[in-house]
């Protein structure tokens, strides 16, 4: 958290890197001046070289899952293309021991790999093990804290940044977008798999859309239950979801379901309705058939939060600690392609504000 | 060659033929990716470290038990596809009665290994029940049964489960340390190296496979139900009823799947508890010919290419598919390889029998002429 | 064409047509075929006889195209040709007519017949015009637009038969084709055999009937282990010497002997009944007592109820009715508790409800034995003991193999039988059933397992036999019931009945 402030100024740089990043045309040098504040990295816009290593370990899915896992390779191709620095992948398999996460981010480190990160929570456990026996090297997991705010109150692990995301308050966001363009009073969630990360999506839009209408209907389901995580990449189950929400008399629909979305978005199509993307600006990224039918997104910027922690490291220092993403360093928000949420862009700005200022408190849990 | 001998020839040379010709298969597929042969074989074959020699033994033991659970279906040919739904609902149950610890000490961990074997038991012998009485293939009932047990711990697991706000883990009490069972140190370090103690109990699970099928009449009226369905009818077998003991002996030792993992190092059951082994193990018993050493090779193999996944993929930069495929491309082998040799062997008997006749006519020919 | 040879067999005049010379088969089996030498005749029904095993099919599948020979040469009508399958034999003329039929059931004589065989006459008026002049020819009475499963197992055959004339086939051969008829049907097969050597063809007929191959065959090739001992004329011949030929030593037959039979009842049956699925009663009020010593036969065309008789009182089928062991109700009782209590079973399909195949011959040794000793010892099994057991099997019931380890499957049929007819006595029952216990078997295994029943039966055992050769019931049986469509229709006294009487009785022309 005290690095928020100094987050804040690097996210606007990095957000602007990414979407021209995201073009494919980034010669763009990097004149970020707390990068430069760094000093000793000295590398320059023409041939940035490093001798640091990253090592990154997704989880299921690895790059090229359009989803979780690529929104950080996103933010870790950034920070490579500008600091040049080395980088290595490795990625979970579906029902894989424990012991083999562990000895993933072993590898790394005994292959001389400093930082290493650890893409999702499923990581928990062996970020929270493997640290300790690598006190040498940093470590950063994304989406958990266990490390840096242990359950049982012992010390957190000293070498360990957790990079965690303020999804309840993205989520509020869109809730509220949701109540204002609902004109049945009728909305819907559509989690991908019931695990408490995604029951923050939950409680944040619940939270929003009766902030706005405290009688609103919220229609709320989730896929699948763990250990089962397929809800998180099955189009079919979503679309059923999300249909009988609609035919229920839901006229909006927010997934929080991953590759589910997709279905999600086809149910809304089909019934003349409107969804709600997550993540990414699904606006940009979903089939141009369904495009029409995506009122906003809650962005969660995961490749702003890998992309930051690599600039900072890159300038010398290892952050470490929990790093919230919230509202107020733009680490969550909401997206505005499409122009559907044009007219009411006051409004959620001033609850956007509120937030950021404390007066209104998202609850984490529904 | 004496007929014993001919035996073990003919048993060694299956595996080697299968693993030649998988050798060759998963080198071909590599080079048809464009990855680098010789790299990806020389970090396979190199020496592991001692702490990846603990890992592939943790590793090994929970795959076996998986394997064995399978196995004890495969002879009797019954395809217990539920290994996996009952390995994850005994081992919650498991954790639930352990983490709540009604007894002191070691009791609780015995009381929560028979529990786990009771649920397995049960869970599988559902499918049993349903294959005597009402015919129901086992193999569509144990899926479905996958699917009720997965929804099922979800379910129970958030009503049991000790939420720590912010973690995404949910998970059921810890197990308290006076019940969990001891690690075996390998290695003083360092680092200190530690294998599951639970690898005792499964080598005893091991030679207790192999003494009830091939030594007593429950396992011969197994097995001659395996063989031949009409002929243990006509024989008094009631395969009705071994039908249901055979599922339930599965399903028994399918619940002890879980437990290394349980009472040897997550102490509790939670939403990220190891799944799909059961259906490793429906392949590791194939590899292992449904026979416990046998098993025990597949399972140290399997767990050995594991334990290869990550440095091939961080080292050598292949894709941990790979990895799979060379399971696959084992198993598949092997299943043939077997059947050549098995086919081969068949030959050969019924010409030693042709032969030992053949004999006995020129004694006649010469008696004749005597 | 006409036939001037038609009334007696000669070994002159006609020409051959069919010339097997040095034929040879290195078999991965228990006999291979070595040096056999045939001359088929045009015009002639020439019978092959042997031992089961001896190699008739295997010389019958080289003959069909089925697997090419390791030596030796086959001419045809003059010709020698290359017979790589069975198109090939077709192509030249040879057909072949299975024991067990090759028909589609839910299709009509016509289309079994044109099945496979389009090309020849399409499938329409001129096949049909095709099969009424095959059918009339050579007096096949075939009817094209009956469906199969309608027809009677002799009608059946004739439609094989059919089928093979109609794919223009010179040379027939007939695997054992009387296995499956009753005496008046055999006679006219014998008389349709007649008609195609009239019309110039040439039959070849496997058997080991002996009776039934001296009044039909015009010549005899005896086949034994493998090689053609000799070929003779059914004129200079008895069956006895046929069949000393066959086995090549001195052949037991099943003479009655002095009765055996107590008054004390090992089996009793009373009004067992037995319903199918569809409510139809397979079995229906059959009662009866075997008595201490005694034999009982059941005669009856098969599927009439036999099976499902031995599988209720095995305990495999829930009858209702009454059926005592030695007094004993075994209603309730199961399948292994009443082999248990001294039933014991000799099934008719020993591979499939006798053996296990691929297990060595000591673990069939413990099938069905699993809860006694020798073969168990509490709840183990008792291996040591086990294989002691067979070996010592082996040695009292000729059981021809290496050893007791070697897998069932490697054995031939009969020493299949002989294990199970070991295994089943060793037990010491007091009643055996015996359902077609020397079906496929060979002439001596069928002496010995004859004299084992037979002594087994002087120790006062009481049997229940089952077999569909009526000369082994007359010669074994003390009392003879007749079953037909799931009924006991009549009892005969085997010492003054005929087989020709039973026959009658078995189709229900007598009643």
């Amino acid at each position: 958290m005290r690095r928020s402030t100094r987050l804040a100024a690097l996210l606007t740089a990095g957000i602007l890197a990414l979407a021209t990043a995201g073009c494919g045309d980034e010669d763009e040098p990097n004149d970020d001046p707390t990068t430069g504040s760094g000093g000793d990295s000295s590398e320059t816009a023409d041939a940035p070289e490093s001798d640091i290593k990253v090592g990154m370990a997704y989880d299921v899915g690895g790059r090229g899952d359009q989803s979780f896992n690529d929104s950080a390779a996103a933010g870790l191709d950034q920070a490579v293309e500008e600091f040049g620095f080395e980088s290595e992948e490795g990625e979970a398999s579906d029902g894989e021991a424990e012991t083999q996460r562990e000895e993933r981010l072993r590898t790394f480190a005994d292959a001389g790999y400093n930082p290493i990160i650890a893409v999702g929570f499923a990581y928990s456990a062996s970020v929270a093990k493997v640290a300790v026996e690598y006190p040498d090297l940093s470590f950063a997991i994304i989406d958990d804290t266990a490390s840096c705010e242990p359950f049982d109150g012992s010390d957190p692990v000293p070498n360990v940044a957790c990079l965690v995301f303020a999804e309840e308050q993205g989520s509020f966001l869109v809730g509220a977008a949701a109540a204002l363009k609902s004109e049945a009073g009728h909305v819907g969630f559509v989690g991908g798999v019931q695990v408490p990360l995604i029951e923050k999506f939950q409680a944040g839009y619940e939270a929003g859309a009766k902030a706005v209408n405290p009688d609103i209907t919220i229609d709320v389901t989730y896929l699948t239950q763990p250990p089962d995580f397929s809800g998180f990449g099955d189009p079919a189950k979503g679309k059923t979801a999300a249909e009988g929400m609609y035919q229920g008399g839901a006229d909006i629909v927010y997934h929080a379901a991953g590759g589910s979305g997709g279905g999600v978005f086809e149910a809304a199509s089909e019934a003349g309705a409107l969804a709600i993307g997550v993540d990414s600006d699904q606006y940009n990224t979903a089939d141009p058939s369904v495009q029409d039918v995506i009122l906003t997104s809650m962005l969660k910027n995961v490749n702003v939060a890998v992309y930051e922690y690599l600039t900072e490291v890159a300038a010398g220092t290892f952050p470490v600690g929990t790093n919230v993403y919230d509202l107020s360093v733009d680490g969550v928000g909401y997206s505005t392609s499409g122009g559907l949420v044009d007219d009411i862009t006051a409004d959620l700005d001033g609850y956007k504000q509120q937030i950021i200022d404390g007066e209104i408190e998202v609850p984490t849990a529904p | 060659m004496t007929p014993r001998v001919t035996k073990l020839v003919l048993g060694l040379s299956a595996p080697i033929l299968a693993l030649l010709m998988a050798f060759l298969i998963t080198s071909a597929v590599l080079a048809a990716a464009g990855d680098p042969v010789g790299e990806v074989w020389g970090q396979l074959l190199s020496v592991p470290e001692t702490r990846n020699v603990g890992n592939i033994i943790d590793n090994a033991t929970v795959l076996y038990l998986s394997g064995l659970a399978a196995a004890v279906g495969f002879r009797m040919n019954l395809f217990n596809i539920g290994v996996d739904g009952q390995y994850r609902i005994a081992a919650f149950v498991a954790a639930v009665v352990a983490g709540e610890a009604w007894l002191p000490g070691y009791l609780n961990t015995v009381l929560a290994v028979l529990c786990a074997m009771a649920v397995g038991a049960v869970w599988a012998g559902i499918a049993g029940v349903l294959r005597a009485t009402r015919g129901v293939s086992e193999v569509i009932s144990t899926i479905m049964l996958n699917a009720i047990a997965t929804a099922l711990v979800a379910y129970l697991l958030r009503e049991a489960a000790v939420r720590e706000a912010g973690s995404n883990v949910i998970a059921t009490k810890t197990i308290p340390e006076d019940s969990r069972i001891p690690n075996i140190t390998i290695s003083d370090g360092p680092p200190v190296v530690d294998i599951y103690g639970f690898v005792v109990l499964a080598v005893l699970a091991g030679f207790l496979f192999w003494f009830v099928l091939n030594k007593t009449r429950f396992g011969f009226d197994l097995r001659a139900t395996g063989r031949s369905t009409t002929a243990a009818v006509a024989s008094g077998i009631s395969v009705n009823k071994m039908t249901v003991a055979a599922m339930m002996l599965s399903g028994a030792v399918a619940g002890l799947v879980g437990l290394p993992i349980l009472l040897g190092s997550s102490f509790s059951y939670g939403s990220t508890f190891q799944s799909g082994l059961g259906f490793a193990g429906i392949a590791i018993a194939l590899l292992g010919r449904n026979n416990a050493v046998g098993i025990a090779v597949g399972a140290l193999l399997f767990a050995y290419l594991n334990e290869q996944s990550n440095p091939l993929q961080i080292l050598v930069g292949v894709s941990p598919d790979i990895v799979a495929i060379t399971q696959g491309t084992i198993v598949l082998t092997v299943v043939i390889s077997y059947e050549v040799v098995r086919r081969y062997g068949v030959r050969m008997e019924q010409q030693a029998v042709a032969r030992a006749l053949e004999q006995e006519r020129d004694d006649e020919r010469a008696e004749v002429k005597a | 064409m006409s036939a001037p040879t038609v009334e007696e067999a000669t070994s002159t005049g006609a020409p051959v047509t069919v010339r097997l010379r040095g034929i040879g088969k290195r078999f991965p089996g228990v006999i291979a075929n070595d040096d056999i030498n045939i001359d088929v005749r045009r015009g002639t029904i020439h019978a092959i006889v042997g031992e089961n095993g001896a190699g008739k099919s295997t010389l019958m599948k080289i003959l069909y195209g089925v697997q090419p020979p390791d030596s030796g040469t086959i001419e045809i009508e003059g010709t020698q040709v290359s017979l790589k399958s069975p198109a090939d034999a077709i192509a030249a003329g040879v057909g072949m007519v299975f024991q067990h039929f090759m028909l589609a059931d839910n299709l009509t004589v016509l289309e079994n017949v044109v099945l496979g065989a389009e090309k020849l006459h399409g499938i329409g008026g001129a096949a049909r015009a095709e099969i009424m002049r095959i059918s009339d020819s050579y007096g096949l009475d075939v009817e094209p637009d009956r469906m199969v499963e309608e027809l009677g197992v002799g009608a059946r055959q004739r439609v094989e038969i059919l089928k093979v004339l109609y794919r223009g086939a010179r040379i027939v051969i007939l695997d054992e084709p009387t296995a499956v008829l009753v005496p008046h049907e055999v006679d006219e097969l014998f008389d349709n055999l007649r008609e195609l050597k009239k019309e110039g063809l040439s039959v070849i007929f496997i058997s080991h009937k002996l009776d039934e191959v001296l009044s039909v065959a015009d010549e005899i090739t005896v086949i034994r282990r493998g090689t053609t001992v000799k070929t003779v004329s059914p004129r200079d011949v008895t069956a006895r010497q046929l069949a000393e030929l066959m086995v090549g030593s001195e052949l037991p037959s099943p003479s009655t002997e002095t009765s055996t039979v107590t008054d004390v009842v090992l089996l009793s049956v009373k009004n067992l009944t037995l319903a199918g699925v569809d409510g139809r009663e397979l079995l229906k009020d059959i009662s009866f007592d075997i008595h201490k010593g005694e034999v009982l036969g059941i005669a009856g065309v098969e599927g009439n109820g036999q099976e499902e008789l031995v599988e209720s009182i095995m305990g495999m089928r829930h009858s209702s009715g009454e059926i005592r062991l030695d007094g004993r109700d075994l209603a309730h009782e199961s399948t292994g508790e009443r082999r248990e209590a001294g039933i014991g079973y000799i099934p008719a399909d020993r591979q499939r409800h006798g053996l296990l195949l691929d297990a060595p011959l000591w673990e069939n040794r413990v099938l069905g034995h699993q809860g006694r000793p020798p073969s168990a010892r509490g709840p183990l099994i008792d291996k040591r003991a086990a294989r002691a057991d067979t070996e010592r099997i082996i040695a009292a019931y000729d059981v021809r193999t290496p050893g007791p380890d070697v897998l069932a499957r490697a054995l031939s049929g009969g020493n299949q039988q002989k294990l199970i007819v070991g295994r089943e006595m060793s037990s010491e029952p007091i009643v055996l059933i015996a359902s077609h216990p020397t079906r496929g078997v060979d002439v001596g295994a069928q002496a010995a397992i004859w004299g084992h029943i037979k002594d087994a039966r002087r120790n006062g055992l009481a049997v229940l036999l089952i077999s569909a050769d009526l000369d082994e019931l007359i010669g074994l049986s003390d009392r003879i019931e007749v079953i037909l469509r799931g009924r006991m229709v009549g009892t005969f006294d085997p010492g003054d009945v005929t087989p020709e009487q039973l026959g009658s009785a078995m189709t229900g022309a007598s009643l």
